[in-house]
This record gives structure tokens, C-alpha cells and sequence, in this order.
């Protein structure tokens, strides 16, 4: 009897530490699933044309972010599935993608937990692709790569170590170093659309502007004379379309302007 | 060379972009692009036009000091119930005309640009200068044997009635 009693409880006991461990996957739990429409294209079937293709996720066992959803339909359901990503934590800017008609970092976005509607992921807008969601960036590494990103003095200081500036002089860089360079704003520019082969496109000519003010760089005269026809910087008809999706919050229209401004009396 | 166009030709299948024709403007001749808008080699950087301050920061200087007189031009026409003077009329339409021509000037530019439509960019250029020049032409006349720009648009509201003339 007593030994029953005991066994009983021990029973009891491991009754609750299973139910404890199980609780997780309790089976009262109804899924939640959500329909993604994903922009799917194949290189090794040129002649297909690219399609949607759906895929339900089960929200209650997918983390919060597009991201996650992206990852576990590739771990899940399928392997083909390719777009890129590193860093999931918006800091990359590998995984920018059209999400839901928004440019934006897939891994910065929430899935909107609202069942009853698709949400569609296409890649980057007016970009040629590689493969689903990966675009051809090459060209917008060329552009970047024009405007000469980096520091350009005539002779480096004394004692050899740094180039110092005032607080004020670098308080002007906030808002635009922080850039990642994910292409979110310059593909949601129509401008950039229509004529991307010569005109730079917002995120690009921000970083123009970022060297352009920065207090420490001496070539601000061959910046500008780089920008002096009409393709490069004047084909932004400020249609602020990139500063709408920044998926960082930054304002790559305004620096765009304050360039036009600086380039007034040159 | 082969190799070259081996390259090319693949280049050119293995990316996935909106077929030319539908981003275009039909019954319009279009020069050969780049494959995939690259041009050199990937670690080549995009090298811009020539720079040309006319084309550049004097152009927006022009186009954003017209802008800027619109406004003032306009509403005084307006707020003096269209009895401008001569002189006045004629710096409204000389603003309104310069605006008029940068804009579509930018239209062109945009949609009709060199790198894509070759000659017919020239073409919607001279087209552009063509309709200023005739556009010029009314004006003075407007000017000088009617009563100006105010004047015709004051004629939309104070016009005798057709029926009235019998």
C-alpha cells in the first residue's frame, strides 16, 4: 500500500515533468499558418518564366522576423529556395528584399501576423537577377566604387597616428556613415529605374555627401566636378521614395539636396 | 573574341530581368545595352559623363530660380484680377516658358535618354526647340497684338456667349 502510494507519486511526479517538457507542443495548440508568395526564377531553366511560388509557414513554430519565416521554408520545405543573407540582425544589408511592396531587410521586418492575408516577396525592384531573390548588384558596387569611399589627404599628420576632427565636425557624419548599403532606397527610386546605368541613386551619392562634408578630406573639389553633368546627381527629381523605405530610418534625400546646395556656387 | 561573345551571350542568359521591349517606347530604335548593365569588369568603377556645368549645377541653379518665381508671378496675375501690365505679362510668360522647357527638357532626359535611344534623343530635342521656337512666337504676339497671356485666360470666364451674337 504504501509502496503503491510511493510509486503513485513518483508516477505523479514524472507526469508533471513530461507534461512540463511537452508543454511547448501541446497538441490544443492550432497552428497558425501564414501563405508566403515568393518570387521564384531558375538560371539553369532560362526559358521558364519566373513565378510565385506559395508556401505556408506555421507561425506559433517560426521566430518573429520575414527572415526566419525565409529560413525555415528553406531548412523545411525547400532546399532550392536562395536569397542571401548573413548578420539577421540588420547590420549587413545582405538580405534586402521587396517585401510586401516595401523595400526593406527581410531580417528587420516583422511577418504581419494577420492570417488571412499573403504576404509576397519578390527580390530587389528593376534589378537584373541571379537567382528568386538574389539580385545582380555588380553595377551599384561600380557606382559605389566611383565615388572614391575613402579618406584623401595631401600629407598625414605629424606625429603619424590620426586625423583628428572637431566634435561638431564629426557630429556632421551621423546619419550617414550608419549606412549599410543594402540598395533598398537607390531600387525604389523611379529615377533609378528609368536610368540606373548613369545616374548614381540615393544610397550611393549619400556616401558622396558623407566624404564630401567630411572635415578631414581634401579632394571635396574633385567630388563635385565628378558630379557636374546631368546624369549623375540631377536625375534625383526628389521623389523621396528612398528615404520613405530606409529600412536603417536614414534620409538619403536630404543629403542628396544639401549636395545640389553645395554644388550651387561651384 | 569567341570567348568574348561566349561570355557575353551567357552573361546575358544567366540573369533574369523585365524583357526590353516592355520597359520602352514602341516603333522607337534602341542601341544594344551592356549585359546586365555592366560595363568592364567587376572590379572596373562607373565612370560618369563628362562634367559640363551647363549641364549641371548651373542647369538646376536655372531651373530652381524659375520654380522659384512661378509662385510670386502667378498669384499676383492672379491677385490683380489679371490687369497686368505689359511687362509683367511678359516675365510671366517668359518663367512659365522656361519652366515649361526645362520640364519636358527633364521628361526627355528621362524617358528618351541618349544611352538608350541613341539618335532620337537627338530627335525629341530638336522637336523640343522646334515647339519653343513656334511657342516663342505666339507669345509675342500675344503680347504685342493682344492682350497678353492674363489677358486670353481672363477671356475664359468673361467670353460673350455664341447664342448672344445672333
Amino acid at each position: 500500500m504504501f509502496t503503491s502510494g510511493l510509486k503513485r507519486s513518483v508516477v505523479g511526479i514524472t507526469g508533471i515533468i513530461s507534461r512540463r517538457g511537452l508543454a511547448s507542443e501541446a497538441a490544443t495548440e492550432v497552428p497558425k499558418l501564414k501563405t508566403f508568395k515568393i518570387y521564384r526564377w531558375n538560371p539553369d531553366h532560362p526559358a521558364e518564366k519566373p513565378k510565385l511560388q506559395e508556401y505556408q509557414v506555421d507561425l506559433n513554430k517560426c521566430g518573429p522576423m520575414v527572415l526566419d519565416a525565409l529560413l525555415k521554408i528553406k531548412n523545411e520545405q525547400d532546399a532550392t529556395l536562395t536569397f542571401r543573407r548573413s548578420c539577421r540582425e540588420g547590420i549587413c544589408g545582405s538580405c534586402a528584399m521587396n517585401i510586401g511592396g516595401r523595400n526593406t531587410l527581410a531580417c528587420l521586418c516583422r511577418i504581419d501576423t494577420d492570417e488571412s492575408k499573403q504576404t509576397k516577396i519578390y527580390p530587389l525592384p528593376h534589378m537584373y537577377i541571379v537567382k528568386d531573390l538574389v539580385p545582380d548588384l555588380t553595377h551599384f558596387y561600380q557606382q559605389y566604387k566611383s565615388i572614391q569611399p575613402y579618406l584623401q589627404r595631401s600629407k598625414v599628420p605629424e606625429d603619424g597616428k590620426e586625423n583628428l576632427q572637431s566634435i561638431e565636425d564629426r557630429e556632421k557624419l551621423n546619419g550617414l556613415y550608419e549606412c549599410i548599403l543594402c540598395a533598398c532606397c537607390s531600387t525604389a527610386c523611379p529615377s533609378y529605374w528609368w536610368n540606373q546605368e548613369e545616374y548614381l541613386g540615393p544610397a550611393v551619392l549619400m556616401q558622396a555627401y558623407r566624404w564630401l562634408i567630411d572635415s578631414r578630406d581634401e579632394a571635396s573639389a574633385a567630388r563635385k566636378q565628378m558630379l557636374q553633368n546631368s546624369m549623375s546627381l540631377y536625375r534625383c527629381h526628389t521623389i523621396m521614395n528612398c528615404t520613405r523605405t530606409c529600412p536603417k530610418g536614414l534620409n538619403p534625400g536630404y543629403a542628396i539636396a544639401e549636395i545640389k546646395k553645395a554644388l550651387i556656387p561651384a | 573574341m569567341v570567348f568574348q561573345v561566349a561570355c557575353r551571350s551567357v552573361a546575358k542568359r544567366s540573369f533574369q530581368s523585365t524583357a526590353r521591349r516592355s520597359l520602352t517606347i514602341p516603333f522607337l530604335s534602341t542601341l544594344p545595352q551592356a549585359p546586365g548593365g555592366v560595363k568592364g569588369n567587376v572590379n572596373d568603377a562607373y565612370v560618369p559623363p563628362p562634367p559640363h556645368k551647363t549641364h549641371g549645377s548651373l542647369h538646376w541653379d536655372f531651373e530652381r530660380a524659375v520654380a522659384v518665381c512661378m509662385p510670386p508671378l502667378v498669384g499676383s496675375a492672379l491677385a490683380s484680377g489679371g490687369d497686368l501690365g505689359t511687362v509683367a505679362d511678359s516675365l510671366l510668360c517668359s518663367a512659365l516658358f522656361a519652366h515649361l522647357y526645362i520640364g519636358f527638357q527633364s521628361c526627355i532626359i528621362d524617358y528618351i535618354p541618349k544611352r538608350v535611344y541613341g539618335k532620337n534623343y537627338n530627335y525629341a530635342m530638336y522637336l523640343l526647340t522646334l515647339g519653343s521656337i513656334v511657342g516663342a512666337v505666339g507669345v509675342y504676339k500675344l503680347e504685342t497684338e493682344e492682350e497678353g497671356l492674363t489677358g486670353v485666360v481672363q477671356k475664359l470666364w468673361t467670353s460673350e456667349q455664341k447664342g448672344d451674337n445672333k
